[in-house]
């Protein structure tokens, strides 16, 4: 019967008894769709040679099938080449964001190191100091912005597999304080963490790079206290920083999670990249990231994990 | 006598900096642009510490490690880019003594070497048993722990685990060299293990657990004891 399908997809042709082609086959052989385009072949039994009504018939339905098929060939192509448009649209985007957010930090260690570099004799230590801080803030920028553009690159592609194993939620909060807490030499980041907290399933490095980027983008937006805390309520870890910022407006909420989107379009550093990829490593995970406006001013962006089953501990000690 | 330091990086401006770096502060440098002349090197003279860099153009490392392991404790410092997560983590597993992240700062840089050095000859054998940083004092000889100067009851399991980490003092241990050498080799994929009895012995050992001051994780490879 598959030869005979394919031979009729290839003919385009009715195919069988009583056509006058391939009439020493035990069926009839249609195809769906018309000379534009073949979209399969039907197969239709018993097939006498005399029955040229049921052959119509059935040559009637096949036609009707063939326009359905191509009717939804042609959204399929639409589709694509929709997505095709979106696809370039956010890359040109990308290209221009990530020109622009190369080229702002670039310009400033160029400046400041051609100015060491011609002026040293004439600046005085403390202008010297500053020029070599901007440098190393900088290119530090630079480092967080490539790490995140990777990150969301490799999340969105295809096939991307997480290196999940049981993870203490715990460690990678303390793993990304010790880090976080030299750029806040005032400690505003206040954190509760409590005992006991059970293991997640979970890609620590993914993890730990969304609470960076949530902590690094409240010391930045706001100036008071920070909080960062983990609950478990029912069968979900809750991981949340608060901070007392000016806020995002209710309209801005969804959109801020989207690349090259940031909430203050005035503000000079900031790729827009940040949330979008805290968002990528939730979906990832199967967790959400919700943003809520908190109570007395400022944002609350919590992490909701789902926890599994924990596994088997080892044997307790003697 | 000054300390010899063989620096394995094809990026010639970093090698000239880390180069630079280091002759400041009065090591001997050597420079190696690929694992060939690495090797060769290492025939001619072997250095006190080798830098490494991962991702050179004739190889990723391994040979080097394991040719170097064959013969000594000479301890490795291997430098990664964020995105060599996984061949970093095979060349710790495969003997290398610590890692770097590019990019770097030459305090770590400085830092990483000292601790390899201090180790200097110690990797093979157990020469290292006694730890003291602030609160915390550890004698594996006599098996005690101290705490504020107050013993710390540890399980045996609890006790094998800090002893491993005692042993490196200071560098990275692997997830999978903690738990072959603690549990056996057939448990190395039993992660859940480790974060349960890591976070027992911080609840033991830490006055805040959650950020710890000697217990540190280095998050994706293992953990690491403080010294400084």
């Amino acid at each position: 019967m598959r030869d005979g399908l394919r031979a009729c997809m290839k003919e385009r042709a009715v195919l069988g008894p009583g056509t006058g082609r391939w009439p020493g086959l035990a069926a009839w052989y249609l195809p769906l769709g018309d000379r534009g385009a073949v979209f399969g072949a039907a197969c239709v039994r018993p097939a006498p040679a005399a029955d040229e009504s049921g052959r119509e018939h059935a040559q009637a339905l096949c036609a009707l099938l063939g326009q359905a098929l191509g009717r939804l060939h042609l959204g399929h192509s639409m589709q694509a080449a929709q997505r095709e448009v979106e696809r370039q649209q956010l890359q040109s985007t990308f290209l221009a964001a990530i020109s622009h957010d190369l080229r702002t930090p670039l310009a400033a260690i160029v400046a400041a190191a051609t100015s060491l570099q011609t002026q040293r004799e004439r600046l005085d230590a403390a202008a010297q100091v500053r020029l070599l801080q901007s440098i190393v803030n900088e290119a530090n920028y630079l480092s967080t912005m490539t790490d995140n553009t990777l990150q969301l690159v490799r999340l969105a592609s295809p096939g991307q597999v997480l290196q999940r194993s049981w993870e203490s939620p715990e460690e990678i909060v303390g793993a990304v304080l010790a880090r976080i807490r030299q750029h806040d030499p005032a400690r505003r980041i206040r954190s509760r963490v409590p005992e006991g907290l059970p293991l997640v399933r979970a890609d620590a490095v993914l993890l730990a790079q969304l609470l960076t980027n949530l902590l690094d983008n409240a010391l930045k937006y706001s100036e008071d206290e920070i909080e960062l805390s983990v609950e478990v309520q029912d069968r979900t870890l809750e991981l949340c920083v608060q901070d007392r910022g000016p806020g995002i407006a209710e309209g801005e909420r969804e959109a801020i999670f989207q690349p090259y989107v940031r909430g203050d379009r005035a503000g000079r550093h900031g790729t827009g990249l940040g949330l979008a990829v805290c968002r990528a490593i939730a979906q990832a995970h199967g967790a959400r990231l919700l943003l809520h406006p908190r109570a007395g001013g400022g944002s609350s962006f919590c992490l909701q994990l789902p926890i599994e089953p924990q596994p088997t501990t080892p044997e307790p000690p003697p | 006598m000054s300390l010899h330091v063989l620096v394995v990086e094809d990026d010639r401006e970093i090698r000239t900096l880390i180069q630079s770096a280091l002759s400041v502060e009065g090591f001997v440098v050597q420079t190696a642009v690929t694992l060939r002349e690495a090797l060769a090197l290492l025939q001619h003279r072997p250095p006190d510490v080798i830098v490494l860099d991962l991702g050179l153009p004739d190889g990723e490392g391994q040979e080097l490690v394991r040719a170097v392991r064959r013969q000594s404790s000479l301890p490795i410092v291997v430098v990664s880019a964020r995105h060599q997560e996984a061949q970093k983590i095979e060349l710790l597993d495969a003997g290398a003594d610590d890692y770097l992240t590019k990019p770097f700062s030459v305090a770590e840089l400085l830092a990483r070497i000292r601790v390899a050095l201090r180790h200097r000859g110690t990797a093979l054998a157990a020469a290292v048993t006694v730890h003291e940083l602030d609160d915390l004092k550890i004698d594996l000889a006599t098996r005690t722990v101290l705490r504020d100067d107050q013993p710390v009851h540890l399980t045996p399991t609890e006790f094998e685990l800090l002893a491993r980490l005692v042993r490196s003092a200071g560098r990275v241990v692997t997830h999978r060299q903690l738990l072959a050498e603690v549990w056996g080799p057939e448990y190395t994929e039993h992660t859940h293990y480790l974060r349960l009895y890591m976070g027992q012995l911080r609840a033991k050992l830490e006055r805040d657990p959650a950020e710890p001051r000697h217990l540190l994780t280095e998050t994706g490879v293992g953990y690491r004891l403080a010294t400084e």
